[in-house]
């Protein structure tokens, strides 16, 4: 199994440590409850170094990632970008964040369970043509920490970081370090890309600051408390961009990856939010509608220690969807009423 | 890790204990069980007077990322269930060898035979 630059601090701080995509990480380290709770009031640490990095450089850089996502590159240097990566057919292969840090440098950020397969298939639209750039794979030359909650910028420029005129998905490079005002917690935040030596100096500051070393499981419930996708549930290769909420990352422009399955495309999902008073929703849970009528399932579930509720997205069937709004979500064979929910179960603090 | 084992009870592979006064077992999970679960936040009883078979799923733990299902120990049937769990299942973190599940009227009282002693379970937690 493969492990982080800072496997062995997880391990001195006992924390649970579990394989994901092939990875030693850690779940939690004491409790999720607390994990959860100093990253929505204070702020907590997460080693996400993990996640696999891509740099495409040269001239061409901005045309390529550009062809290559169908989100809008056009923004300014030193903006961040949310994107989906799609097929020929439009259907979801991962979702990412870009960073534009020079006209010329586009860094991508993907899942540790997806880099392989983006690797060949950003490198298959490279070989395409000359796009006048190069594309390197560099996932093993970065760790990348995440700070994430309310304290987050008073912590780094206390241990020397300037980060007060960083504004939310906006990003910057300093001392061979690239910092970033994003995260995946809706609190405000910063995910830094450093190299391995200096990543666990960063790591050991953040500890003397009282920074609360945050799992995976922590980072699981905020983000499902503010209702970010996760690869691999809300977001799969059987569905595009329009069956799941991701309408707003599209890009209207000529030709990018993805387009002829978009164009004409008529949505047969959509992502809802559910909560119950009594009871957990899981993934797999079959929801139904008013008339008693199977309509999707739970993608994601969990306890929201936050708003100490369960919660959870279920994908549905938008021809099952009835004007009432009224679900059940089957549990161990009994219904249970499920609260349908417009907004987010809960607004992060984020800039 | 260390594991609180009382000697005083009797023990599942499932990493439950049970407590026996006269023909009835009071049901509990260990302390290796909460510490394994992480945070308790959610807690699935059976009725009072239904009928359990041995080894029968009876109920659920949930913490905020799992499910886990609680397995009867014994035959019998459910004379007790902790309602205080519903309102505060943490208590299951907090006190494991007091917060009690259930407490069940043995119909054969030779499965007891087959419950663990603390030296046992100890082993199982190795």
């Amino acid at each position: 199994m493969k492990q982080t630059s800072l496997h062995s601090k997880h391990v001195n701080l006992n924390a649970k440590m579990v394989d994901f995509a092939g990875w030693s990480m850690p779940i939690s380290y004491t409790s999720l409850k607390e994990e959860i709770k100093s990253v929505r009031e204070v702020a907590g640490v997460f080693d996400v170094s993990h996640m696999g990095e891509f740099l495409i450089e040269g001239e061409g850089a901005v045309d390529f990632v550009d062809y290559l996502l169908p989100c809008d590159l056009s923004v300014k240097v030193g903006k961040a970008v949310y994107s989906p990566l799609l097929n020929q057919q439009g259907k979801i292969l991962d979702d990412l964040i870009l960073y534009k840090l020079a006209e010329n440098k586009v860094l991508i950020c993907v899942n540790a369970s997806n880099e392989e397969k983006d690797w060949k298939w950003i490198k298959s639209i490279h070989a395409m043509k000359n796009f006048n750039c190069d594309l390197q794979r560099v996932s093993d030359d970065f760790s990348l920490l995440a700070l994430q909650g309310p304290k987050s910028e008073s912590i780094l420029e206390k241990i020397g970081f300037d980060v007060r005129n960083l504004d939310y998905y906006e990003v910057v490079q300093s001392d061979g370090s690239i910092i970033a005002r994003t995260g995946y917690t809706g609190e405000d935040g910063f995910e830094i890309f450093c190299n391995h030596e200096k990543a666990k100096e960063l790591w050991d500051n953040l500890m003397t600051q009282g920074v609360t070393p945050c799992g995976l499981g922590a980072r699981d419930t905020l983000r499902l408390e503010v209702c970010y996708p996760l690869y691999g549930n809300e977001l799969t290769e059987s569905l595009t961009p329009l069956d799941c909420g991701l309408k707003w990352t599209l890009k209207s422009k000529n030709s990018y990856i993805g387009l002829e399955g978009i164009e004409g495309y008529e949505p047969q999902y959509r992502l809802i939010k559910l909560s119950l008073e009594r009871g957990i929703p899981r993934k797999g849970y079959k929801v139904f509608n008013s008339v008693n009528e199977c309509v999707g399932e739970i993608t994601s579930g969990t306890m929201s220690p936050t708003i100490n509720k369960g919660i959870g997205l279920a994908l549905v069937e938008k021809s099952k969807i009835l004007a009432d709004h009224n679900y059940q979500i089957e549990i161990r064979g009994k219904m249970a009423q499920a609260t349908y929910h417009k907004k987010a179960f809960y607004n992060g603090g984020h800039k | 890790m260390a594991t609180n084992i009382p000697e005083n009870l009797k023990y599942t592979k499932e990493h439950e204990w049970g407590l026996l006064e006269g023909s009835t077992l009071t049901v509990g999970v260990t302390d290796f069980a909460q510490s394994s679960l992480g945070d308790i936040v959610f807690v699935e009883l059976p009725e009072v007077g239904s009928e359990l078979s041995k080894d029968q799923a009876f109920g659920v733990v949930e913490s905020i990322k799992s499910v886990s299902d609680l397995y009867s120990p014994v035959s019998g049937k459910v004379v007790a269930i902790n309602e205080e769990l519903s309102e505060a299942p943490e208590s299951l973190n907090e006190k494991p060898y007091e917060s009690w599940i259930i407490k069940i009227e043995l119909s054969d009282e030779s499965e007891t035979s087959q419950l663990l002693s603390s030296d046992e379970y100890q082993k199982i937690c190795e």
